[in-house]
């Protein structure tokens, strides 16, 4: 009886994690991607109007180079030895692009920036 | 505690940094950091279904702590020693409850237990924009323990078939 409970409530939090997928993955693209470190929000960036351009970002030494080209955001170059942020290529839903040892985070942001921005 | 206990342990907590290190060369399709087989529990799970807790408490310290200097990444330790200390304590509990012939669910919950510690070292670290990965990490997660309390469970029954644990249990 108690194992059919924690089936029920294991299927549960399966298909609560699929339906968040799905919600992160179809979160609607604004275009401003804002890009934080260290639990700070350093620049928001409207990528659709940005020119293109490198941004470097430092933590405690370490490097990520942020580039943006055609509209598009990704992470080109970063000196840890797993390249996780390189790998995630650009960002192109809700899923953010992280650096876990550089404590960087670059997501879209929510509408009700825009206001921020202008 | 006696020798033979010991050595057994320090057995166990070897086999788990042998998979550990071979599952780090097996490349990563998802880039999501935290998504992976964590085959090494197997190892966990195997103890925690017969020996002690405190006993299972050192296996997986141990373990966690030369796999973070194995792995050349110490920030990794934070992450995975707070994901590994609600798992062991969540299945410790889940184990008076879930009998030894259901470990993959016990797994299960263990997974995804130690994806919550993870995301909330993360969240207290990074900032919340990293709760967007919670869901993936859910869904690897159970996916990932059902895996491996399966053969964790197969390994049980293979040695409770030749009686080669009978002395443990």
């Amino acid at each position: 009886m108690k194992i059919k409970v924690l089936y029920l409530i294991a299927g549960i939090i399966f298909v609560a994690g699929i339906a968040g997928c799905i919600l992160a993955l179809s979160a609607p693209k604004t275009g401003v991607v804002r890009i934080s470190q260290n639990g700070m929000v350093v620049r928001e960036i409207d990528i659709s109007k940005a020119e293109d351009q490198f941004i470097e970002m430092e933590f405690e030494g370490r490097k990520n180079l942020i580039e943006i080209k055609n509209g598009e955001i990704r992470v080109s170059h970063a000196d840890c030895s797993d390249k996780v942020c390189v790998n995630m290529g650009r960002l192109r839903s809700g899923i953010p692009i992280v650096c876990l040892p550089n404590r960087l985070v670059i997501e879209f942001a929510e509408n009700d920036f825009d206001a921020v921005v202008n | 505690m006696k020798a033979k206990k010991m050595t057994e342990l320090a057995l166990l907590t070897g086999i788990a940094l042998v998979i550990f290190v071979v599952e780090l060369q097996i490349p990563n399709p998802f880039p999501i950091p935290g998504i992976k087989l964590g085959l090494a529990n197997i190892v966990t799970i195997y103890a925690m279904y017969h020996y002690r807790a405190c006993e299972v408490m050192m296996v997986v310290g141990v373990r966690i702590f030369l796999a973070a200097i194995f792995g050349g990444n110490m920030t990794a330790l934070l992450y995975s020693f707070a994901g590994s200390v609600l798992c062991v304590a969540g299945m410790l509990f889940l184990k008076r409850i879930i009998d030894s012939s259901h470990i993959w669910l016990s797994s299960v919950f263990g997974a995804v237990l130690h994806n919550s510690g993870q995301i909330a070292v993360a969240v207290f670290m990074i900032g919340k924009g990293i709760i967007g990965y919670f869901p993936f990490l859910i869904v690897s997660g159970c996916l990932a323990g059902a895996f491996t309390g399966f053969c964790a469970q197969l390994i049980t029954k293979r040695f409770l078939k030749k009686d080669i644990s009978k002395d443990k249990m």
